[in-house]
């Protein structure tokens, strides 16, 4: 890393845009209709784009016959698995996109055409003729791992277990993290508290769904417009699946419409290339709501064990968790940071946590926000919050007594370095809503959560225009306001005003590769970049001014906006602002600009604690959140209302979770409820105003000690809120979601089990 | 008769011939006229990304309501306004206010639903003469609106703020330019629109109505669409024969006479909300929960009922209430008790060609008496698991009479006949309603669905009962979680 990346506590503590809240650069086109999302976008041309997806859950197929579809009129182009090679780097995402030997969901792509009108391409999709040989099929995680299961893949063979099983199983992986000997851990505790829980399944519930448009030339040159989080690996992704250069195909990512994690690989994307190449035409294609919930990437469902032991003074003496996570169809599972991140808030001396990677009759599941993390700490909050009240200490205290701090042995490796878990529970215990009286049927949960925040590859351009304004390029598409902190960091570094400054996410043939927008990385690994062209920059605007005023380059400074002369050989010269130079660009070199690319690191781990304060009606079941608090280390904010936005959604989603959204199985493998008519997602009226606190332990890492903030949010709040719930219901629920019924059910055991 | 439709967008006049009737006004917007503003999230009307604004004459003045384009037929636009986000951009490009509140307060993360929020905004906004919303009536007006990445605050606080924005500079130069606009199409021809295999009929008197539907037996009847939407859009139905009750003159019609209340089987949810509050309080209340504010802008009180739902919230309330429906055939007109209506799933005692041309309910000597319970996963925008509706009446601490019925609970709409009749001539106490609740296994045997499970539709319909009964002797406030005494019943159009 360069120098510049590394905090510098004198820079932080004068900053002048950092921190304030300018309205979002995109918030008028958003308001007012303008701002082209996916479905947006028409080529002249265009083709209707349209899917066959399986009806059976589970089937082989036996064969596909695609021309009496083929030879209606309109129809320009039919595809299936024959119009895609083998792509065994890429296998687990080619058969997702277009099924091959097998149908491995409900709602899997087999076929897919292109015609003139949306009538004659759903007319085609009728003509065409599969034949399947339906076969048993499992959507349940636990029931999957059985060693009677219907197995989807024969190729599988679980690993990570010695010795490795000679019969494939629909168990992908297993892994292990931990320290210490829990057994012996287990022995010192003077109270231990074992829970199996249960998590459904869930989706980002994005508000857009995927749309796409491919226009491919016969010379092989292709263009593809698509709502993405990560156009670059879209790029690559489809250029491997279709068998073209990287170079040959340009992706532009427009406005999107929510994505969580969601749009972060290819659903419908390579099917319009391959329809568009055949038919020789554009092609768009646009899924309906029922398509986003039963064939794009929801998340896993999980089944853990979960074991705690403490002494009676608070100490946490052992912790042991089984996570088991079904993927969909195809491995890849985030049962790897599910492990890694259930313990992650305890300092412990004795910890192992234990994962499985498993495939079901389900679509193939996607990242949605922290992914894994929300589940096993939905497990280890619940316990922990068990064990303190058992021993009769305050939740808070408890978490205090065990919390990680700088230089602590991380449950999953790493150690530690400065972070913000103990000032987020010291500021939830100063919060007055962990002061507010509860009346009855009302409980308070409080949990805590991580998430490491990524970094990775990135690479942005900052261009310094002839009349003094600034252009910045970014690769990472905008899901959370990042073209307004781009444009801070650029105004801050430079001197000039926010206004000055405009960033645009731009195509896949203006930059060089860049990650998607995923792992709360963007302010970060994308505003480093601009910090440091911005950098470049300045350096350059000395140079020039110092070859107006005829002196050397290093007798030059940038202050506020200005190149100054400074130093004892510099002479007397009035300083000139950045359009000054910018003017005279041409006569002194050329254009100005700052570049930068980098692999990042150091993307600063962030924790989380959350104060949820629930009312059961013990004659329904119903839950209702009164009051919400959530408080989280954002190292430091860049614009506090974007902080406080994502801090919030993550909340919401989770009070979602954790409250009514499920997928709903039927005994025939199919989803019950793919609409948003029947998986409910929050409304206006579920909601408290949900208050925020943010904490600022700075990133030793980066310049103004920016953390990641998008996806620590949702990790606390399904432990929050099943804490609050069973502290209101007078009963431990063990399985989201919390709907009516589950709720009432349990408090209705719990009372004839008392009677 | 007119062989096209008309109507205005953003104040042009548009003509709808040649074309299916069944084109979604969504599908119209973004696909022919490239005004993308619009957004399509889901095409069934639960997310409000397509919400636009379409007004209406209305005794005179002009009405605004904001609807899901998704599930309006075109033709149903016939003689109104529609107003897209387009159109919100003031003289000189200013914002309205509702969009800039939005703009202020940081209300558009992704800024896909955003269009759809500022149309509700924008609707709220005009029926307030300008005013900003409390938080109960933001609730109230945003239900049918999702919202995935900020959580509501901000957008909440953008409906609460936007009343202390100035005023837009166009406001009443172009309402009066609307209103001209909207009376010149007034016409009382009946409209047809038709493509080569479908014909929709927009008929403007309740004798051509009837006519109609004497000569197409076989058509379907739309008046909301909130439902039949869905075929199209979703069960990709084509629907060879419509019949659209929306123009139909008086077939809305609101009255009260007789100590009885007549509603039109053409009334929107929106327009009977009001006086159903007024006279039957929990009714009111259950009605601001069916659906959205678009949902209940469009949806009919008589859809609700000749859909023939097992949970549709209507009928439940109505059956306790003894409502009479009157059903009409050419000039023959017919009265039953509503919950004879209710043959069997999907049967109802309609003959061909008949249809339901209005409810009548009498009044109640005492209105807090009757009670209305739905329970849904989520509180607003949601379908019903279970609807429990009671009245029971009590003379000198002995049950007189109790009329209870559920929705949710079995095939139709149905009257718990057994638990009835375990409460009449006895006292009114816990221990009467506790002897009762055997008795709900002889009236019902409820299944087993994604919304609940048997076991829990039978628990909380029992439930139900106890609560009615707790709610009869104790403050309504302290039984209550949310609904009817911590939020004002008016829904839409209370201000």
């Amino acid at each position: 890393m360069t120098h510049s990346s590394d905090f510098n506590a004198e820079k932080a503590s004068n900053l002048k845009v950092i921190g304030t809240r300018p309205a979002r650069p995109d918030g008028v086109d958003k308001v007012t209709g303008r701002a082209r999302f996916g479905a947006d976008m028409n080529l002249p041309g265009q083709l209707v784009g349209r899917i066959l997806r399986s009806p059976h859950p589970h089937a082989i197929i036996k064969s596909i016959d695609t021309s009496a579809a083929e030879a209606l009129d309109g129809v320009k182009a039919v595809v299936t698995r024959d119009d895609f090679a083998e792509n065994p780097d890429n296998h687990a995402v080619l058969c997702n996109v277009m099924a091959r030997e097998k149908a491995l969901y409900e709602g899997h792509t087999v076929a897919a055409v292109a015609a003139s009108t949306a009538t004659i391409a759903r007319k085609a999709l009728k003509l065409i003729n599969v034949d399947y040989e339906p076969l048993p099929h499992v959507t349940d995680v636990d029931a999957a791992m059985q060693p009677d299961a219907p197995v989807l893949h024969d190729t599988i063979f679980t690993s990570g277990v010695d010795p490795v099983p000679t019969i494939p199983s629909n168990i992908v992986a297993r892994c292990e993290f931990g320290h210490g000997d829990v057994e012996a851990g287990f022995a010192k505790a003077d109270i231990i508290v074992e829970r199996e829980l249960k998590t459904a399944a869930t989706h980002q519930g994005y508000i857009e769904p995927h749309a796409c448009v491919a226009s491919v030339s016969t010379d092989g040159m292709s263009e593809l417009w698509c709502c993405t989080q990560g156009h670059f690996d879209d790029r690559k992704i489809c250029a491997a699946l279709l068998g073209i250069d990287v170079s040959r195909l340009r992706v532009t990512a427009s406005e999107i419409g929510g994505g969580f994690g969601g749009k972060t690989t290819v659903f419908i994307e390579p099917v319009a290339l391959a329809l568009s190449r055949k038919a020789g035409r554009p092609v768009k294609i646009v899924m309906s709501r029922e398509e986003v919930f039963k064939a794009s990437g929801p998340t896993a469902s999980t089944s853990m064990r979960v074991k705690i032991g403490v002494t009676n003074d608070g100490r946490m003496t052992a912790c042991d968790g089984e996570f088991r996570l079904q993927g969909g169809a195809f491995e890849g599972s985030p049962f790897d940071s599910a492990a890694m991140t259930a313990f992650a808030c305890y300092d412990l001396e004795n910890v192992k946590s234990v994962a499985f990677d498993v495939v079901v009759n389900r679509p193939k599941g996607a990242a949605y926000r922290a992914p894994g993390a929300p589940m096993s700490v939905y497990g280890v909050e619940s316990v922990v919050d068990e064990v303190a009240l058992k021993i009769g200490m305050d939740p808070i205290e408890f978490r205090l007594k065990n919390a990680v701090r700088d230089g602590s042995q991380s449950s999953y490796g790493p150690k530690f370095g400065p972070n913000g878990l103990v000032e987020t529970l010291e500021a939830a215990k100063a919060h007055p809503q962990y002061k507010t009286p509860l009346g009855p049927n009302q409980g308070r949960g409080i949990a805590s959560g991580f998430w490491f925040n990524y970094g990775g590859e990135t690479c942005s351009n900052l261009n310094i225009n002839a009349d003094g304004t600034v252009t910045l390029a970014v690769g990472t598409p905008d899901i959370g306001g990042s073209r307004a902190s781009m444009c801070m960091m650029a105004a801050e570094e430079l001197g000039i005003p926010y206004d000055s400054v405009r960033a645009t996410v731009v195509d896949t043939g203006a930059l060089g590769f860049n990650e998607g927008s995923y792992g709360s990385r963007v302010t970060y690994a994308s505003g480093l970049a601009i910090i440091n062209a911005a950098q470049q920059a300045i350096t350059e605007m000395c140079k020039r001014a110092s070859m107006m005023w005829d002196i050397p380059a290093d007798a030059v400074t940038w202050e506020d906006g200005y190149a100054k002369p400074s130093g004892a050989n510099a002479g007397e010269f009035e300083p000139m602002s950045l359009a000054e130079i910018a003017a005279i660009a041409a006569n002194t070199g050329g254009p100005i600009a700052g570049h930068r690319e980098h692999n990042a690191d150091s993307a600063g781990i962030s924790f989380g604690t959350h104060i949820v304060d629930t009312e059961v009606d013990p004659e329904t079941g119903r839950v209702d959140v009164l009051r919400y608090t959530v408080i989280q280390d954002a190292g430091k904010a860049i614009h506090p209302d974007y902080v406080e936005g994502q801090f919030q959604g993550g909340a919401v989603q989770g009070i979602g979770w954790a409250l009514n959204e499920e997928y709903i199985y039927g005994d025939d493998g199919k989803l019950q409820n793919a609409g948003f008519l029947d998986y409910r997602v929050p409304v206006a009226s579920d909601l408290p105003m949900i208050d925020t606190v943010i904490v600022e332990v700075p990133n030793p890492g980066h310049p103004y000690g920016v953390r990641g903030v998008g996806e620590t949010g949702i990790v606390p709040p399904l432990a929050a809120v099943a804490n609050s719930v069973s502290a209101a219901a007078g009963v431990r629920l063990s399985e989201l979601p919390m709907s009516p019924p589950r709720v009432l059910k349990a408090m209705d055991d719990a009372k004839q089990a008392a009677e | 008769m007119r062989d096209h439709g008309t109507f205005l967008l953003n104040g042009e006049r548009h003509e709808i011939r040649d074309m299916s009737p069944t084109t979604t006004l969504l599908n119209y917007l973004r696909e022919d006229q490239k005004l993308t503003g619009t957004k399509e999230g889901c095409a069934e009307g639960d997310c409000g990304a397509c919400t636009v604004v379409v007004s209406e004459l209305v005794d005179g003045a002009v009405q605004h309501r904001a609807v899901n384009a998704c599930i309006q037929f075109l033709p149903m636009l016939e003689g109104k306004s529609v107003t897209t986000v387009e159109r919100l951009r003031g003289p000189g490009g200013t914002l309205h206010p509702c969009q800039q509140a939005l703009v202020d307060t940081h209300g558009s993360q992704c800024g896909f639903c955003t269009p759809g929020f500022a149309m509700s905004l924008f609707a709220a906004y005009e029926d307030r003469q300008g005013k900003g919303l409390d938080r109960d009536t933001a609730n109230d007006v945003l239900a049918g609106n999702l919202c995935r990445c900020t959580g509501y605050g901000p957008i909440i606080t953008a409906a609460e703020t936007m009343g202390d924005l100035p005023a837009p500079q166009w406001g009443e130069d172009r309402a009066a330019r609307e209103l001209r606009a909207l009376e010149a199409l007034c016409h009382t021809d009946t409209v047809k629109v038709a493509s080569t295999d479908q014909q929709f009929f927009a008929p403007a008197t309740l004798g051509e109505f009837a006519e109609l539907f004497a000569e197409f037996p076989d058509a379907t009847i739309v008046a909301g669409a909130t439902d039949v939407g869905l075929w199209v859009t979703k069960r990709h139905m084509h629907l060879k024969t419509i019949i659209y009750t929306g123009r139909v003159q008086g077939f809305a019609h609101i009255a009260v006479s007789d100590n009885t209340l007549t509603i039109g089987a053409g009334a929107t949810y929106s327009d009977a909300i009001q006086t159903l509050a007024e006279h039957f309080p929990d009714l009111g209340e259950l009605v601001r929960r069916i659906g959205s504010t678009q949902v209940r802008n469009a949806g009919t009180i008589g859809g609700n009922i000749a859909n023939g739902s097992p949970i549709g919230d209507c009928p439940p309330a109505l059956i306790a209430l003894n409502a009479t429906l009157v059903l009409r055939t050419g000039d023959a007109q017919r009265r039953i008790p509503l919950e004879d209506f209710f043959v069997d799933y999907g049967v109802q005692d309609r003959k061909p060609g008949e249809f339901v041309e209005a409810i009548e309910v009498p009044l109640l000597e005492n209105p807090d008496q009757f009670r209305c319970y739905k329970l849904t996963k989520r509180f607003d925008q949601d379908i019903s698991a279970v609807c429990g509706c009671f009245h029971v009446t009590v003379d000198d601490g002995q049950v007189s009479s109790a009329r209870i019925a559920y929705g949710g609970m079995a095939a139709t709409p149905k009257r718990a006949s057994a638990v009835e009749a375990a409460l009449v001539g006895k006292a009114w106490t816990m221990e009467t309603c506790e002897a009762a609740l055997s008795k709900f296994s002889e009236d019902f045997s409820p299944m087993t669905d994604m919304r609940a499970s048997s076991d829990y539709r039978m628990r909380s319909a029992q439930n139900l009962l106890i609560k009615y009964f707790v709610e009869g002797t104790e403050p309504l406030s302290t039984t209550r979680l949310v609904g009817r005494g911590s939020t004002i019943a008016g829904g839409a159009n209370h201000a």
